[in-house]
This record gives structure tokens, sequence and C-alpha cells, in this order.
């Protein structure tokens, strides 16, 4: 589910509202950013606790600094994960709390909610996406796929994977790059 | 695009760069078309990683609660401003709640080189240098009743100078102020005062030094649309670096106008200390 430059365009509109005070404006990016955003704090947080809370104190960012944000240097969805994954490192610093690297599930069924037919073709097509983010990452080499997973959906900076890793600093920052170039190419190809 | 661009624009799109670095990356992703557009091609694929994950909803009330602090945000915000106040700046720097509550139960610490318990600095600023007090943090734990308390702070001490914990040194007629800060929440009020107007492209900008790393921490560029002085919020960006209990404000005057803002201070110490 891919955000097409229209919809990048209407979040871009969501954030100057919200930067304005507009209330149907949050509600709206909350329905559309609450549910990726509520599956990244839960990765890295590991508990959906401790992931409500953050994606709580995230959207209380957004509403607050939405004023700050600048379209020319970040997508408003990448903009949000950024202020999401800063907000859970605050959270597990706090909690003096390593960051857990947790590796893709096998099954992504446990969890998904059909409660309306919107909702039900969305998870459909997040399935179907899931299962090709697997894939992707599947067709990646081992030491590559970590490096790029860990710089995906953990909280560790890329010299703590490098440390995690034993490898160099500089042989990890390559492999995140050859990794999300890859990811890049091959989640950009048309579904068949 | 060859590849140390490539790595940098990659571990832009991850977060994955320290501050300074990202600061320089941002400046030339403002002039160079050609990073932008692979900045944003990657941006796309960390947007499909991300919502392809397993979807998990959150919970159904999550919403409710989120807004329920939004509204006692707001609320706060609802009492009027002290004279002198730039709410068109408010806008810009995120909410800088204006409450009065009482404060009553606050009282002004001795000072010491390294406190135990959460506090809240208070640093009074003039254009000879700093003095510092300590206040007791109520609410170590929640950002937006830290937010609150300093607001109520800054607040109190704009209205009320007499209330202040230090008293300015430099003569009446020069420019001073006053800066409060949770370190642990990392936000603050810088409050400002008789400061020379100064025109576009030059502004004043707020850094934070913390003697205990010695590394400046950018505070965000002072709005004051052409007035002297004025009250704002400002947040530190979240990074590793944690903040010690010590730290020191200072204001420059930069040259930099439109252009992306320097990631270090280069102008003139206006206000404050630098104590480099």
């Amino acid at each position: 589910m891919p955000s097409t430059e229209n919809e990048i365009h209407e979040e871009i509109r969501l954030l100057a509202a919200v930067a304005a005070g507009g209330r149907p404006a949050f509600r709206e990016l909350y329905a559309r950013y609450s549910a990726p955003l509520f599956s990244l704090a839960l990765r890295f947080m590991g508990d959906a606790g401790a992931a409500e809370e953050a994606l709580q104190d995230a959207f209380v960012k957004i509403w607050r600094h939405a004023g700050s944000y600048d379209a020319r240097k970040s997508q408003p969805f990448t903009w949000a994960v950024t202020l999401l994954r800063r907000t859970c490192i605050d959270h597990l610093r706090k909690k003096r709390r390593r960051p857990e690297a947790l590796p893709l599930p096998a099954d992504d069924t446990a969890g998904a909610e059909l409660a309306t037919p919107e909702t039900a073709r969305r998870t459909t097509e997040v399935h179907e996406a899931a299962d090709r983010l697997r894939a992707t990452l599947a067709t990646i080499a081992p030491p590559q796929r970590t490096a790029l997973e860990l710089a995906l959906f953990s909280t560790l900076t890329h010299a703590e994977i490098a440390t995690q890793l034993a490898q160099p600093a500089g042989t990890v920052k390559s492999w995140i790059r050859r990794g999300l170039f890859d990811l890049r190419g091959i989640l950009n190809e048309p579904v068949p | 695009m060859n590849d140390s661009s490539e790595e940098l624009a990659s571990l832009y799109v991850l977060d994955q760069l320290d501050r300074d670095a990202r600061a320089a990356f941002e400046a030339r992703l403002l002039r160079e078309p050609a990073l932008a557009d692979l900045v944003r091609e990657l941006e796309a694929g960390l947007a499909r990683g991300v919502r392809a994950l397993p979807r998990r909803e959150p919970p159904a009330d999550t919403l409710d609660r989120i807004e329920g602090r939004i509204d006692a945000l707001r609320a706060a915000a609802a009492v009027a401003a002290p004279s002198g106040f730039a709410w068109a700046a408010f806008a810009k720097w995120g909410l800088a709640a204006v409450i009065t509550v009482s404060l009553a139960t606050l009282a002004v610490q001795s000072l010491r080189p390294a406190a135990a318990r959460p506090t809240i600095i208070v640093v009074g600023l003039d254009s000879d240098g700093s003095t510092f007090a300590e206040l007791p943090l109520r609410a170590a734990q929640d950002s937006d009743a830290s937010f609150i308390q300093l607001a109520s702070l800054a607040e109190n001490y704009w209205a009320k100078p007499g209330s202040r914990p230090f008293k300015p040194e430099s003569a009446s007629g020069n420019s001073r102020g006053y800066a409060l800060f949770d370190p642990g929440s990392r936000q603050g009020f810088i409050a400002i005062e008789q400061l020379p107007v100064v025109a576009e492209p030059r502004r004043y900008h707020l850094w934070l030094r913390d003697p205990a790393t010695a590394r400046v921490h950018d505070a965000g560029v002072l709005p004051l649309g052409g007035m002297n002085r004025g009250l704002y919020s400002f947040a530190l960006g979240s990074d590793d670096t944690p903040v010690s209990d010590r730290p020191d404000f200072f204001v420059t005057v930069e040259e930099n106008g439109a252009a992306p803002r320097p990631a270090r201070p280069l102008g003139r110490v206006v206000l404050g200390q630098q104590r480099f």
C-alpha cells in the first residue's frame, strides 16, 4: 500500500492543517498512520502497552511539531516514522532497556482485524505487501538482510548494528545501502 | 550519484545520521535535485517496508487518549498571554502554553554541581553571563506535564520579574532574558528582552552547551519577527546524547538568512555565555 504522489500531497496538506490546529486533519492523519506506526512501535518496544504509549507520544509530537515539518526534507510518512523511532529510543533509554532485534515473524495473520469491508480490503493488501516484503528480504544475502532489518525495524544505530554483527561500521553502512536499494527496486516493481 | 552519496541518502532516510551529518545532508538536499529525487525513492521503499509489517491496530481508545492529552495542552494555552507575546511565533515553535497555576509548592533550591533527582534548570541570561538556579520537577516521567510546569513558570517570571530566582547582572537597558529547561524531556522556554532588532537575513539563534560533554546543541531560531522581546518554547532534537543538568544557554546573531541553519554557532554571542 505505497503512498502515491497524490496521497503524499494530501498528507502534506493535512500536516499544514494540523499545524493550524485542525482536529479533523489530525484525525485523518491518525487514520492513515496509526496502524503502520503502531506495528512499527510494537517491533521497537516489544510489547503492546509500551508500543501504545510510544504511539500516543508520537502523535502528540506530530500535533505539536506539524508546523516545523519541511516537505523539502522528507515525506510526511517518513517524518512521522522518524518521530516515532526517536520517541521509542527515548522511552527505551528512560527504561534503561536495550532495543531488541526481532526477526520478521513467519506469519502475520495473528492480530489482523477484519472489522469492515474497507479494513478487510486494506488488510488483504497489507498481507500481500508483507508477503512481498518477506520474499524480497529472502532474496538478500543473510548478513546484508540482517543489517537491513536491524536498520529498518530496530532502534539500533548503524554503529550498534556493526557491534552486534561484529563487522566494521563501513561494511554495515554499505550493507544497509545495498539492502535499501534492493528493497526499493523490488518493492517498486508492479504487482503481477 | 556516487556510493558515498547513496550511502548518506540511505542512512538519512533511516534516521541513522548524527545531528551534524543530518544537517549537512539536508543542506545538500536543498541544492541538489538529483539527491532529493534519490531520497524520495528511498523513502518510498522505507514506507512500503513499514506498511508491509504485520499489521497491528492500536487499541480502539488510543485516539481518544491522544486527543485528551492535546485538549489538556490546548486548555492550558487558552489563558491569555502576557502583553508582548507573539502568538504567530508560537505556531512555529509548537505550543507555548501560558498558564497561571499555583507555584506555592515550588522553592528555589541551592545550587549543586549535579542533581540526583529530576529538576528544572533556570538560567538567568544577560549580555555578561549566566546565573543558575534549580527547581524540583513535579512530573519527571511525563513530557506534557513537564511542559505545562515549564510554561507556568516561564509565564510567571515574564509577568512578575521580581519572582525570578536570579537578578540581572548587567546594567539596565542591556539585553537580558532567562531560560527554563528540563533535561529529561529536553524541552524548555526562552525569554528575551531588549535584544537589538535585527532584520533578515540576520537571525537570533539559541544554543545550549553541555559542559559535561562540551557538545553544543541547536535549540532553534528565535522568531522575533522584528520585535526585541518574546517568550518561546523550544525542544532539542532527540538523539542519544543526554544533556546534563548544568547547561549553558547563549544566543548568537547568525547571518545565514533563509539558508539551512548553521550546524554550530558562527555569529557573535549577544546573550548568555558561550564559554568555549
